[in-house]
């Protein structure tokens, strides 16, 4: 295992609609070590959400090479992806995803328990407390604000300790004040596990703090200032 | 355990209580229907039973072997023994007779000693002999029983003669004592005796202690042309009429379960021989059997209906538990679950499921039979018989099997759910398509439905119904959105809003459609059947069916009686003649051995008749009718020999047919005639029906008798002991008690028949709820839409309660529409019953449909009203 922790060579997305062949993505490339952070950005329908998910082994690129973890997923099927996710990945999405019928603790504990880790209740309680949100172990999700949802999934995204986490405008549904909290917390996670991010934002705050910045244009990447005298994208 | 932990987790959620729910209904419903229908039938069978005195009865000329009787012992059988025979008995001298009136009729028979009353049409009684001093003597079918008889049923006896009062008759399980005779009324006025008088039979004299009201296993008919005498077997031997070579049938009665006896019988089965005559109700009440038997169909017919209901119920909560599941499996998988992993998960969250609402719909299933049972107890003073174990492994089975093919398929795509969901939540899930879900279901219905009832023909009306509801519901539905286009412009806010809410989930609403369709299809048609099976059953024995018999009644006699009944108003119907005779030749050659032995009315004489017209029942199978005398010589025939109708299975049994020539003995007497005919006739429908009718005058010169019925009813009993007192050569046979015991038995099946009614109905009901509260969801986001928006609680009401009586009076057409598929296939071939439109149904089902669908719909969608809009929309949203 190397320093490199996400390696993504040519990438191509093709889908088929009504009006023929969309060409999503367009020969992305990019490389990532370990515990640094990438913020993506885009206008809406530049393909950021497409890109995250070939990534995170949700998706498979039409053509191209993605490497996580020294592991290259164009060689996996769904369930070694699978099992790539289980051991690497975590996630914060855009509309939190918690389950309506659990609990905030019981949210946390359900990936601990999904990989048979041990203590399961103890590491959820103490994320959740590490989120600030010790008192609110049994409410529902529906019970909770927004920003409480976002934190719980924050939770439940680095109790698993993954390697590597991806979020999908993991502010996008907040105020800018919960959002900034949000971010302070998950880069404060990141430090303390030596996390990598991969975060889709629009907000220029967000993707200044990062280590590394892409922008997609029509499933393009753009060649920013830096980027262009490196000639190519490499943190 | 994680299945466990999930599960338990997701059973505060709606989809898994509904799951459970509709799991506990399906193994709660068949198990309970079941349950209840094997108790109903076993108590049914063991009332009915009580016609024979026992479970089962063998019968023969010799005495059973004591061998039997232990092997009997062994299979836990109950047992008891009786002698059936012929004897004259004498009135004792030393009775203070009173007899004054004796030697009044003129009989010109003579007593015959012979057969046994348990082969039909037996014999014949004697009048009253040489009188010598005031002695009287009278033919008398004797029963010589032990403790214990019957086996099934009960005596009703009397101190007073031709008792009907209840106060004057007493229900017993006892027997009569040693020196002590039961007799029936008639043989006390017969013999001009009265209680406590004493009679001999052969050297034993016996105290007349009591009357017989009845007797449970006379049999109807016209078996018992003597009046009983019910003595003691241990008095028996001291009769000394008991001589080799005397006419005695040695019964056996048994009584135990039906395994039991099954089992005692299939091994007993090679050791019986030609004489050994075994009697079940089958052969004993044929009529009564075969109500029995259709009562089964029905009951079974339940069954499979509650089954049917719970895997509607099934389908629709699976259904949306899968909905509600995508996201969390979209979930898991971003987690890192393999389609593997959640394949593992949801079975064993499925199998906890059903393993634990097995358990309680065993339990639910039990409490409500019990429940039932005692309300039968107490509104119908039977006590239900115990059923058997197969009920619940018959819920179990259908509810893992509803589980496996209704519950399975909508669930089955979630493991192959891509969790790139989690990001697009408009990624099509590719779920079973919904014509393979049909296509499974149904062929799983037909399965169940073919394995539980072993009836192919049942099997198919239930399929060809679901096909019609199916396609027709298809057809509607098009029909209904096509509509929906051109009154929705149209139409007033609150119509436009429903039409557009049914156009908006024509997908749904279509299956909604047929789901309701199915549930009141089902509910139609148990209606129906259960109403014409019971409008069958009151036809069958009208209550005015003629209950006494009057035979033997001499030529000059005729104008007397019926005038005498007619003084009471008592109609009296058809008188009949009478002459016993004898088949002596075919074709004019002796019968053989072999073929009197196969047919015992060769060896004994039977009642001929003849008749100007064919009887009212009989049917014509081959040959023809005699016509009038005028179409005789206009047509210029030349008459030939005297022509005879036969009945039609006696025909067949003796090898002849329309043409044949047969001879008969009338009192030594002989005449020769041809068949010109041949008759079927129900032989138990409580009618006099003959083996031989003639063509009028032919047997004019061999002194006839009549015979004669009518009802009487209780109150006019007292002139059936007048008649027998002023004729006392006349004979009356009294069927009242067995027609009241039929019609007793008849009424329970019936109820039994609207108690499983009542349970399927209330099943149909909540299956419907279910399927109502499964559509609300969708509808509750938008319903808070738009209350948000500001719409008044008035249009949102009455749009709902629009768009659901729409569903429901559509599916009200369509449910008549397959019901009367159903039906006419279960008519046809399950229950033989004539076929004939059921136009109550075209009026309920679409009024029930949209009543109970409308409503429901309402009722289901009101909580979401008097909730703040805010809180609806966060818990929806
Ligand atoms: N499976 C698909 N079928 C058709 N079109 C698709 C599919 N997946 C993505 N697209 C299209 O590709 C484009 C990029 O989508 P994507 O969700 O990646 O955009 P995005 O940059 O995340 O936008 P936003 O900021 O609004 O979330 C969109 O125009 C979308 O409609
Ligand atoms: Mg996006």
């Amino acid at each position: 295992m190397g320093q490199i922790m996400l390696q993504v060579n040519a990438i191509n997305k093709r889908v088929n609609t009504f009006n023929g062949e969309l060409e999503i993505l367009k020969d992305v490339s990019l490389s990532l070590n370990r515990g640094q952070s990438l913020a993506i950005t885009g206008a809406s329908g530049s393909g950021k959400s497409t890109l995250l998910g070939i990534l995170a082994g949700l998706d498979t690129p039409s053509s191209g090479r993605v490497c996580l973890a020294g592991v290259d997923l164009s060689e996996l099927d769904e369930e070694g992806r699978a099992r790539v996710r289980a051991e690497q990945v975590g996630f914060v999405f855009q509309s939190f995803q918690l389950l309506p019928g659990l609990t905030a603790l019981e949210n946390v504990m359900l990936p601990l328990e999904l990989h048979g880790v041990g203590s399961a209740k103890k590491r959820a309680e103490n994320f959740l407390a590490r989120v600030g949100l010790a008192e609110r172990l049994s409410h529902y999700p529906k019970q909770l604000s927004g920003g409480e949802q976002q934190r719980v999934a924050i939770a439940r995204a680095f109790a698993s300790e993954p390697k590597i986490l991806f979020a999908d405008e993991p502010t996008g549904n907040l105020d800018s004040v919960t959002g900034a909290k949000i971010i302070e917390l998950v880069f404060e996670l990141n430090r303390e596990q030596g996390t990598t991010l991969v975060l889709v934002t629009h907000e220029q705050r967000l993707a200044d703090r990062c280590d590394c910045h892409l922008t997609l244009e029509a499933g393009a990447v753009l060649p920013s200032v830096e980027q262009q005298a490196t000639e190519f994208l490499s943190c | 355990m994680l299945a466990a932990k999930l599960l338990w987790r997701n059973a505060r959620s709606a989809e898994v209580k509904l799951l459970f729910t509709a799991l506990l209904l399906a193994v709660a419903m068949v198990t309970a229907i079941g349950l209840l229908s094997d108790r109903l039938e076993a108590t049914l069978l063991k009332q009915s039973n009580s016609f024979i005195g026992a479970d089962r009865q063998i019968y023969s000329p010799q005495p059973i072997s004591p061998l039997w009787s232990q092997q009997a012992q062994a299979f836990g059988l109950q047992q008891v023994r009786l002698e059936n025979f012929s004897s004259m008995v004498f009135s004792s001298p030393a009775a203070e007779g009173y007899s004054v009136q004796s030697a009044q009729g003129s009989s010109s028979q003579t007593a015959e000693g012979s057969s046994s009353q348990t082969a039909e049409g037996s014999s014949v009684q004697s009048a009253d002999g040489p009188a010598a001093f005031e002695e009287r003597m009278q033919l008398a079918a004797i029963k010589a029983v032990e403790p214990g008889y019957p086996l099934v049923g009960q005596m009703e006896i009397s101190t007073v003669p031709f008792a009907t009062r209840s106060v004057d008759i007493e229900k017993t399980d006892a027997v009569p004592g040693l020196g002590e005779a039961w007799v029936d009324s008639r043989l006390l006025a017969q013999l001009d005796l009265n209680i406590n008088n004493s009679v001999f039979v052969g050297e034993k004299r016996l105290k007349i202690t009591r009357v017989i009201i009845t007797e449970p296993d006379r049999g109807g008919g016209f078996s018992l042309f003597a009046p009983r005498l019910m003595m003691n077997r241990a008095d028996l031997a001291a009769t000394e009429v008991i001589q080799p070579g005397s006419r005695i049938a040695y019964h056996w009665l048994l009584a135990g379960t039906e395994p039991q006896l099954k089992a005692f019988l299939d091994k007993l089965q090679p050791e019986l021989s030609d004489h050994h005559q075994l009697v079940d109700l089958e052969r004993a009440q044929q009529g009564l059997a075969s109500t029995l038997a259709t009562a089964r169909q029905f009951l079974l017919l339940a069954v499979v209906i509650a089954m049917l209901l719970a895997g509607i119920a099934l389908v629709i909560s699976s259904s949306r538990f899968a909905a509600r599941h995508t996201e969390q499996v979209a979930l898991l998988k971003s987690l890192g679950a393999s389609s593997w992993k959640i394949r593992r998960l949801y079975l064993g969250q499925l199998l906890l499921l059903a393993l634990a609402s097995s358990v309680a719909g065993l339990l639910l299933a039990e409490i409500l039979q019990r429940l039932i049972a005692l309300a039968v107890v107490m509104m119908a003073a039977v006590e239900l018989q115990p059923g058997s174990y197969r009920p619940y492994v018959l819920g179990i089975v259908s509810g893992v099997t509803c589980l496996i093919f209704f519950a399975l398929p909508p669930l089955w795509h979630l493991p192959k759910i891509s969790p790139l969901r989690i990001l697009r939540q408009d990624l099509p899930v590719s779920s079973v398509r919904i014509t393979v879900q049909v296509l499974l279901g149904t062929l799983a219905v037909l399965l169940l439905v073919y394995l539980f009832s072993g009836n192919i023909w049942l099997t198919l009306s239930v399929g060809a119904a679901l096909l019609a509801v199916v396609s027709v519901a298809a057809l509607v539905a098009l029909g209904l959105l096509r509509l929906s286009h051109t009154l929705g412009s149209s139409a007033g806010s609150i119509w436009r809003l429903a039409i557009a809410g049914i156009k908006r989930r024509s997908g749904q609403s279509l299956l909604q459609v047929v789901v309701f369709a199915i549930a009141l299809l089902l509910l139609l048609t148990m209606y129906a059947v259960r109403t014409s099976l019971i409008d069958e059953w009151q036809l069958q024995l009208p209550t005015d069916a003629p209950n006494h018999f009057l035979i033997n009644i001499a030529p000059e006699q005729v104008d007397a009686v019926a005038e005498k009944l007619q003084r009471r108003g008592l109609n009296t119907a058809e008188i009949y003649p009478m002459v016993r005779g004898r088949l002596v030749k075919i074709n004019a050659v002796e019968p053989s051995p072999a073929l009197r032995k196969k047919v015992p009315l060769l060896r004994r004489e039977a009642n001929i008749s003849w008749s100007k017209n064919l009887p009212a029942d009989n049917q014509l199978s081959s040959g023809k009718w005699w016509h009038s005398e005028e179409e005789f010589e206009s047509k210029g025939q030349q008459r030939g020999l005297p022509r005879v109708s036969v009945e039609s299975k006696l025909a067949k049994k003796l090898g002849v047919g329309v043409g044949t020539k047969l001879q008969f003995s009338f009192g030594g007497l002989t005449l020769d005639a041809q068949i010109s005919s041949l008759r079927q006739l129900e032989w138990d429908n409580m009618k006099p029906n003959f083996y031989f009718i003639f063509e009028p005058q032919v047997l004019d010169k061999f002194s006839p008798m009549y015979m004669t019925s009518s009802h009487i009813p209780p109150s006019e009993k007292a002139v059936v002991a007048e008649v027998l007192r002023d004729y006392p050569t006349i004979v009356v046979i009294e069927i009242d008690k067995v027609i009241e015991q039929i019609r007793d038995i008849v009424d329970k099946v019936g109820r039994a028949v609207e108690v499983v009614l009542a349970l399927v109905l209330v099943g149909g009901i909540l299956v419907l709820a279910a399927a109502v509260n499964a559509s609300i969801d969708s509808r509750l986001q938008e319903v808070g839409l738009i209350r948000a928006l500001g719409s008044s609680r008035k249009l949102i009401l009455g749009s709902l309660a629009i768009e659901f009586s729409l569903l429901g009076a559509c599916a009200g057409i369509i449910a008549v529409l397959g019901s009367e598929a159903l039906l006419l296939g279960l008519q046809q071939q399950v229950f033989k019953m004539p076929v004939a439109p059921h136009y109550e149904l075209w009026l309920a089902g679409p009024l029930l449909g949209t009543l109970l669908v409308g409503s429901l719909g309402v009722f289901s969608c009101r909580r979401v009203l008097n909730t703040p809009p805010s809180v609806v929309l966060r818990e929806v949203g």
